[in-house]
């Protein structure tokens, strides 16, 4: 594609064909690339530009990899196409989130398996009624690998939008009583929890034909009150690497066993 | 003694925690004639209702009429007596080019190409189908042997604006939009879902939906056998789950 100088490399990734798993994690923070890559096999560095750094290594056999997406659906949906290119097919979205419903406590994971469409990018894919939805193969391997290291996991819909401050601090926004309004408005509708990547990769994977979901460390609470010293400690997101790591071994074990069929 | 709800007609203890949702009163008793002990319960305007049995656990049918505007109505009036658990059934088009007629879709999430949800949430929401029932039809499309595809629906408020777009003066809107729905990836256009899924997800209660869809070739399923036995067998999948009181997955 003419973006690229050298046709093998991605123009933001930099990644070339056979340098990236089938599998890939999708954390928001390049920093966590690193601390994923630590549980696979023969992990090794591919490439860093910009906010996207990948890793590739293997997980019982099978090549996977990590790319971090940077904040937002703008450079996430760019990572995803990218990716796609060069032949990744089923993606795992992992990162923290915001609780959004008093019963869902720090510390405790969100399978994503929707999310509301809170932001600008997939209104360039798909007109807005469409739903941002994940695969449910994915989303059920991750809670099955979560709950099997027991955790305590909530399936359901995360809000994913475009303005971090306009989360944790609407009142000081001028457009204050609209953010207020649909934040009720989505705790109502059930939505679990808030980040800012997952309706970019559903919505992007559902017109490449791919397959992606998200598991998600909650922090916070839906009131925006402040965390006490051992939730922000319960809330790390180191504690939700290892999950995400067995939902993957378990979409792994799920399509060598449908493939021997 | 509950109220009677003002457009089903029915009280708390007149319907199952389970129901079927076709959207014609007509496909209403072949249905019950499926359930252990089937009686019909009432009849209003464009809502039947029978309620019976499926091991042992009382079970009903309730059509919604055509249109979100309708179902919204029929799934209120259905939480307000108890029900919490909705299949929606019926027959759609396909919107994939490859969909032999007569196979079924297992809805996941919906298009909401409708005026309804939009008084509930929202247009960004998504119209999402409950993970659990999703499988539960998936399990009990094995044990009928229905041929099956996942995949999200269109729900809309116009049959003709799907059907003969080109004589409607929005006609390169809709054309586009039809073509936008296909390659994102829909696999069926009915006229209910999306309603269904945005109520129950404000009520945390679990929908989920499987049709019909017409495509190529003959109808494979012309009595809507496989669609009928597929959507009991997955009613009978979930009230066991739920008496050995499993999470999802």
């Amino acid at each position: 594609m003419a973006l690229n100088k050298d046709d093998q490399k991605q123009y933001h990734i930099q990644v070339a064909p056979g340098e990236v798993g089938r599998y890939v994690f999708l954390p928001g923070d390049p920093g966590r690339c690193e601390p994923i890559a630590q549980f696979f096999d023969e992990p090794r560095l591919v490439a860093k530009n910009r906010e996207y750094e990948t890793w590739t290594g293997y997980l019982d056999g099978e090549m996977v990899s990590v790319t971090s997406t940077g904040i937002g659906c703008p450079s996430a949906a760019i990572a995803m196409e990218e990716l796609v290119k060069v032949g990744s097919d089923t993606f795992v979205r992992v990162g923290t989130s915001g609780s959004m419903q008093p019963h869902i406590k720090p510390g405790d994971l969100g399978v994503i398996h929707a999310a509301i469409r809170d932001e600008g990018t997939t209104s360039h894919y798909l007109p807005i009624e469409f739903p941002a939805v994940a695969d449910i193969d994915i989303t059920r391997a991750l809670a099955v690998g979560a709950r099997s290291l027991g955790k305590t996991v909530h399936v359901g819909i995360s809000q994913s939008k475009d303005s971090f401050f306009g989360q944790h601090e609407p009142g000081r926004m001028p457009v204050a009583s609209r953010l207020q309004e649909r934040w009720k408005a989505w705790m109502a509708g059930g939505a679990i929890c808030s980040e800012m990547e997952a309706a970019g990769l559903f919505i992007v994977a559902s017109t490449l034909g791919v397959r992606a979901g998200g598991i998600m460390m909650i922090l916070g609470h839906p009131d925006q009150s402040p965390m006490t010293e051992a939730e922000w400690k319960a809330g790390a997101v180191e504690n939700v690497l290892p999950s995400a790591i067995a939902g993957m071994r378990e979409i792994i074990r799920a399509d060598r066993e449908a493939a021997a069929q | 003694m509950s109220e009677v709800v003002e457009h089903l007609r029915v009280k708390k203890g007149d319907v199952g925690r389970y129901v079927l949702l076709p959207g014609d009163p007509g496909r209403c008793a072949p249905i019950a004639a499926l359930f252990d002990n089937p009686r019909h319960v009432s009849t209003n305007r464009e809502y039947v209702i029978y309620t019976g049995e499926l091991n042992g656990v009382p079970v009903s049918v309730v059509s919604t009429g055509i249109g979100c505007p309708s179902t919204a109505i029929a799934v209120e009036e259905l939480l307000k007596v108890g029900s919490d658990t909705f299949i929606r059934v019926g027959t759609s088009g396909s919107i994939q080019h490859d969909t032999p007629s007569g196979q079924l879709a297992v809805v996941t999430a919906a298009i909401r190409d409708e005026g309804t949800t939009s008084q509930y949430l929202p247009m960004e929401f998504p119209a999402v189908a409950s993970p659990q029932v999703v499988d539960a039809l998936v399990k009990a499309s094995k044990t009928t042997g229905a041929m099956v595809r996942l995949g999200v629906t269109q729900s809309k408020d116009s049959f003709y604006g799907e059907v003969e777009p080109e004589r409607m003066p929005m006609a390169q809107m809709l054309a586009d939009r039809w073509k936008a729905w296909r390659e994102g990836g829909a696999i069926c256009s009915e006229m209910e879902a999306a309603a269904l899924f945005i109520i129950s997800s404000i009520h945390g209660a679990r929908a989920g939906g499987v049709m019909h869809m017409m495509g190529v070739g003959p109808d494979a399923d012309p009595e809507r056998k496989y669609l009928l036995s597929t959507a009991v067998e997955a009613l009978r999948v979930l009230i066991e789950q739920d008496k050995e009181n499993a999470s999802w997955p």
